[in-house]
């Protein structure tokens, strides 16, 4: 911070975006690479205790990040935890973003009637809370990745629908989108390509900060038990089991809360980053 | 303005019936038969059979519908299946602790983040303005559960100065309450502040940029009477939309805050239930939260139209 005060301010606006997205970028490159190298290479079995190592402490020859109190191994449980966090998250973030885009499209681009009622169920699902969705979603049909990421597309989507449908009407209005009409294009070849390639940036950016928020949902209704059970392993049910088996004041707590912290703040210091370049009127607010 | 009024409460209602519609279609239809649900996979036909006709669950759907709506209009949520409670009895059993909880949440976050977010955006540029927006990056990453632990960890554990978990009710000790309430609300709020606080300082500095501002500092007023005198009042209108947005977040740490200090509210109620199984538990408590963010989101907007009179004559 002291270093960057004495650069002049100009040039530190630009220099300061670069920053937002190169630390996001690192972050999100080595979360993605352990999440990959935990596809072939575990340090230990991350479901298997193992009595006479229990809670062994952090930097213990073969189990680095040391044992939980069955004595399984943390590493694996923590590389683990990130391929459930990819999984989750892409799922959710994905789902809303193909839901989002058609029925973000489709409002911007139809009449009035079909608009309207696009739009006010999309707000009528942002004032139910995702954790509500979950709730109910677990209620009825149990637990489980497949439930998280059903409810957090049902939670995410009408934000998606919102963006897209407004970054849609920003280029429909453009003189190529009406020329092109003029020309004969019919509503689908205009949308897909004039309207997509000029809005996916928005789209890259919503993802990116949909990712990372779908991180933290998971992870919290894991800790609550209506997200990821074993022997599928997520950093939030780690942290629910190290608080429940040996208190609170455990260092096992520290290691998966760390690691939400690292991969949340890395994915959004990537969207912002991301939207600061493709967008530079979205930057200079400040936003 | 009564134009504006009415609009906002046709849609308020409509909400409501859709959503109640979208809770029972995923409870009552998508889940499958009830009873089977409730009594779970080792109960023989004739005890499903038996609650299908104690509940009438045999009845059309459309008919269980308005018998659900009819009886919440009526202050009767329905029984659990297992014990017998009703559940408006839960719920109220519950609400001295969610209630202060959530509320004093939401509270101190916007007295952390009201002076944080104008701070930040009266000091862009400088090293601390930097730093707060720092502070808000890395808060928003922070999920609150970590925060909870995080907090009873140094405070409850490390220095001792607040019970790490538990619930002593208001009748019995009042202070004791509060004081097992200060670690959650705490938890809770700075989470939300962080959030809360990068809203503020967009709409501030949206704000100074503005030419009243300018037009303020002209005639003599210094940076911060022209935020105050004129500023706020158009800054108050983004923010209070974002309020409202965060009232869905609120309602989530609630919940797993709950978790984190063993406090008996209304949250911890409902998980136990969705453990259960207890479909007509958590689908009239559900029903009720939503309610409860339906009409905060009314009175936001209500506020806002007060706020602005743009938004009560636009059409």
């Amino acid at each position: 911070m002291t270093e960057a005060a004495d650069i002049p301010a100009a040039p530190r606006r630009r220099r300061k975006l670069n920053v937002s997205l190169a630390i996001g970028l690192v972050l999100t490159l080595s979360f993605l690479g352990i999440a990959f190298v935990s596809l072939f290479h575990l340090p230990g079995d991350p479901n298997m205790p193992d009595v006479r190592n229990r809670l062994l402490p952090f930097g213990t020859p073969g189990h680095l990040f040391g044992t939980d109190v069955l004595g399984r191994d943390i590493l694996s449980q923590l590389m683990m935890g990130a391929r459930t966090s990819i999984m989750v998250g892409v799922g959710g973030a994905s789902l809303s973003l193909l839901l989002g885009s058609v029925l973000g499209l489709w409002a911007a681009s139809a009449g009035r009637v079909t608009d309207e009622t696009i739009m006010r169920t999309a707000d009528i699902l942002l004032s139910i809370p995702g954790i509500v969705t979950a709730l109910v979603l677990a209620a009825t049909f149990g637990s489980g990745a497949g439930t998280t990421i059903v409810a957090l597309t049902a939670f995410f989507t009408p934000s998606f629908v919102r963006v897209i449908r407004s970054a849609a009407i920003s280029v429909l209005v453009e003189d190529f989108v009406t020329a092109a009409r003029l020309y004969g294009r019919g509503r689908l070849f205009i949308l897909a390509r004039h309207v997509l390639p000029n809005i996916a940036g928005v789209m890259i950016v919503q993802f990116t900060l949909y990712f990372a928020a779908a991180i933290l949902v998971e992870a919290g209704l894991s800790y609550l038990g209506v997200g990821v059970n074993r022997p599928s392993i997520s950093w939030g049910l780690m942290l629910s089991e190290a608080q429940q088996q040996v208190g609170v004041s455990s260092p096992l707590a520290m290691w998966p809360g760390l690691a939400i912290v690292l991969v949340v703040l890395g994915l959004n210091l990537l969207g912002d980053g991301l939207r600061d370049v493709m967008d530079p009127k979205l930057a200079r607010r400040g936003a | 303005m009564i134009r504006y009024i009415l609009r906002r409460l046709a849609f308020f209602f409509g909400a409501l019936i859709v959503a109640s519609i979208l809770i029972f279609t995923m409870i009552r239809v998508a889940g499958g038969n009830v009873a089977a649900v409730v009594l779970g996979k080792d109960a023989s036909a004739e005890a499903i059979e038996a609650l299908v006709v104690e509940y009438g669950l045999d009845r059309p759907l459309p008919v269980q519908y308005f018998d659900w709506i009819g009886g919440m209009l009526r202050g009767d949520l329905g029984q659990s299946f297992r014990t017998g409670e009703s559940v408006a009895g839960l719920v109220v059993s519950r609400l001295p602790v969610s209630v202060p909880l959530a509320l004093s949440g939401l509270l101190l976050a916007m007295l952390i983040a009201l002076p944080l977010g104008i701070y930040a955006a009266r000091n862009i540029g400088k090293p601390s303005g930097a730093a707060v927006a720092l502070f808000s990056q890395i808060g928003i990453a922070v999920p609150v559960f970590w925060a909870g632990v995080l907090m009873s960890l140094l405070f409850g554990v490390k220095l001792g100065w607040l019970p790490t978990g538990g619930w002593i009710p208001w009748s019995v000790d009042p202070v004791a309450a509060i004081r097992s309430l200060v670690l959650p609300v705490v938890s809770l709020s700075v989470v939300l502040a962080a959030i809360l606080s990068r809203y503020v300082r967009t709409a501030v500095l949206d704000v100074m940029n503005q030419d009243y501002v300018r037009t303020a500092r002209a005639v003599g007023m210094t940076r911060t009477e022209a935020l105050i005198q004129v500023g706020l009042r158009n800054a108050a209108l983004p923010i209070v939309t974002v309020l409202g947005l965060q009232v869905a977040e609120l309602i989530g740490g609630t919940v797993i805050i709950e978790t984190v200090f063993s406090l008996p509210g209304l949250a911890r109620m409902i998980l136990a239930n969705v453990a259960a199984r207890e479909v007509i538990v958590v689908q009239s408590t559900v029903m009720l939260i939503i309610v409860f963010v339906m009409v905060l989101n009314l009175i936001v907007d209500l506020a806002y139209g007060f706020l602005d009179p743009r938004i009560r004559t636009a059409s």
